[in-house]
């Protein structure tokens, strides 16, 4: 039953992952008084460009080729440690932590990144550089902002940060974690391409950050590549609900129902969430590019003052 | 007051409070428009007069109800009203040029100046589960902040503000620890501290209108 689990947490992330984006996109025109796209049309986008044959440039090594299946292992590896729909360790929950969870998402970009250098596109380069300067920035904090959870659970594994948090309510309103909470949001939105670091919905090339690196991808590996954005999208997400706001409601990790309950739950925490990001990404503008090191620092400095004040954490 | 757990409802709220004043004390730090300076300023003090009125709560004494409703009315409402008719509106004081520091590395030292204030008050120490614990070392983090502000800043105007943010750190410690404190002291402490900021910023106001600027950073346009 636990592997059976296991495969479900992964294919829930896969499947939905898709949708959540779609429900996002959606979201935002709304706010923005337009009518916007169908919520299953990344779906529908998805078919589309697996359907389609990839041209790929005869200066390109067997790097640019092998990238979007790296990444997307990256993603799916990630998706087995992270608790999506149980709050009970599954199988494969000890492969790695939250940190190890870090590293193999900073493997993705970096495979990403060299992809984007390989092709000699200016576009990419820009888009490498710029995203791999961002991501020396966030990497830091993301690393304290891990310590502060750790701080209160005594440990670095997802499903135990849950469980502490889960078990004291107190905990919840700790300044400790609430400066971690609000540190790890402005990581997720500006790992995820989000305002006010990138704006998701942006076509001008010059101005991007994440999306430019993938410009030279066509066809089945395009897919690949905004599919595994999208998963990337869903698991932050889960993660900031299921570890930092809402600990409850998932599944026990030994019965089936208990884990398709959990799906349920996790949708519906993810609504809230993608509210959040949704009122961000329409309120704000984005920053312009050497103010990200403030944003990024901003974060940094909520974590670091999130770590020092658990010096009076009551035990 | 001294007595009051870390635990009970009035206990995280005020730890909380004054971690959102440390962040408000962060915000001016991290901030270069003059508007902004005013707004985080009077944030903090509409915060310090909700944890001078949780202190009114948890001892009952009637003297901390009037100066949590001065310091909402002064420092919350009327400073920062007042000072962004007069440097704003009037003097068309917008953007701080006289910063020494840039503003990400000034944040970081903030961050080292937090991290000592814990370190030379050692909470650890202190006794356990009680509120002074957390109190203590997030005053002396702002009150650190507050002179930070005034060693980074060239302006005038944001010297005040410095100024006025560690006098906050130092009324968040008294508050919540010495309720006890004779009320006489800090209230005339309180109102020292308004007049010594109502003289400097009609000093302020005038070397402003003859030069223009109260900076020793290059000269700006003339305000029109």
């Amino acid at each position: 039953m636990p592997y059976l689990l296991q495969f479900l947490q992964s294919l829930a992330v896969v499947a939905l992952a898709p949708l959540y984006a779609g429900v996002l996109t959606r979201a935002s025109a709304l706010v923005q008084s337009k009518h916007g796209p169908a919520i299953l049309q990344p779906y529908f986008d998805l078919w589309k460009w697996l359907g389609k044959a990839s041209a790929v440039s005869d200066q390109t090594s067997w790097i640019f080729r092998a990238a979007p299946y790296v990444a997307m292992a990256c993603y799916l590896a990630v998706s087995t440690i992270v608790p999506v729909i149980t709050d009970q360790p599954l199988p494969l929950a000890f492969l790695g932590d939250l940190l190890g969870g870090a590293l193999v998402l900073g493997l993705a970009s970096f495979v990403m990144s060299l992809a984007a250098l390989d092709t000699a596109s200016p576009l990419g380069g820009l888009g490498a550089s710029r995203t791999t300067w961002i991501g020396s920035l966030a990497e830091p904090a993301l690393i304290l902002v891990f310590f502060t959870v750790g701080v209160l659970s005594a440990s670095d594994n997802p499903y135990l940060m849950n469980h502490a948090i889960a078990a004291s309510p107190l905990a919840m309103v700790l300044p400790t974690h609430l400066l971690g909470a609000v540190a790890f949001f402005m990581l997720l939105l500006a790992e995820t391409g989000h305002i006010p670091i990138d704006n998701p919905s942006g076509t001008i090339e010059i101005s991007m950050i994440e999306e430019s690196r993938v410009l030279e991808y066509s066809g089945r590996e395009y897919a690949l590549v905004k599919w595994g954005g999208w998963i990337k999208l869903f698991l932050l997400s889960a993660i900031f609900m299921n570890v930092f706001v809402l600990p409850w409601g998932l599944g026990d990790g030994t019965s089936l129902v208990g884990g398709l309950v959990g799906i349920l739950a996790v949708l519906g925490k993810l609504a809230v969430c993608g509210l959040a990001i949704v009122i961000i990404d329409s309120s704000f503008a984005k920053l312009r590019f050497f103010r990200i090191a403030e944003y990024l620092g901003g974060a940094f400095l909520l974590a670091l003052i999130g770590i020092v004040t658990s010096y009076v954490v009551a035990k | 007051m001294q007595h009051l757990s870390l635990t009970s409802p009035a206990g995280v709220f005020l730890s909380l409070d004054a971690v959102l004043i440390l962040l408000t004390a962060f915000a001016c730090l991290g901030s270069k428009l003059f508007d902004r300076y005013l707004t985080y300023y009077g944030l903090q003090s509409v915060l310090l007069a909700a944890a001078a009125a949780t202190a009114a709560v948890v001892t009952g004494d009637n003297a901390l109800w009037v100066l949590a409703s001065l310091t909402l009315c002064l420092k919350g409402i009327a400073i920062p009203l007042a000072a962004r008719r007069l440097l704003v509106s009037r003097l068309q004081l917008q953007r701080d040029a006289g910063i020494a520091l840039g503003l990400s590395t000034s944040l970081i030292l903030g961050a080292g100046l937090c991290a000592f204030a814990y370190l030379v008050i050692g909470p650890q120490n202190l006794a356990h589960g009680l509120i002074s614990r957390s109190i203590i070392p997030l005053s002396t983090a702002v009150l650190l902040l507050g002179a930070l502000m005034m060693v980074v800043r060239r302006h005038m105007v944001a010297q005040l503000i410095g100024w006025l943010i560690m006098e906050n750190g130092v009324f968040l410690g008294a508050i919540t620890l010495t309720a006890s404190f004779p009320f006489i002291v800090e209230a005339g402490i309180f109102f020292d501290v308004i007049a010594g900021f109502l003289i400097m910023l009609a000093m302020t106001t005038g070397i402003a209108e003859r030069i223009s600027a109260a900076s020793l950073a290059p000269p700006r346009r003339e305000p029109s």
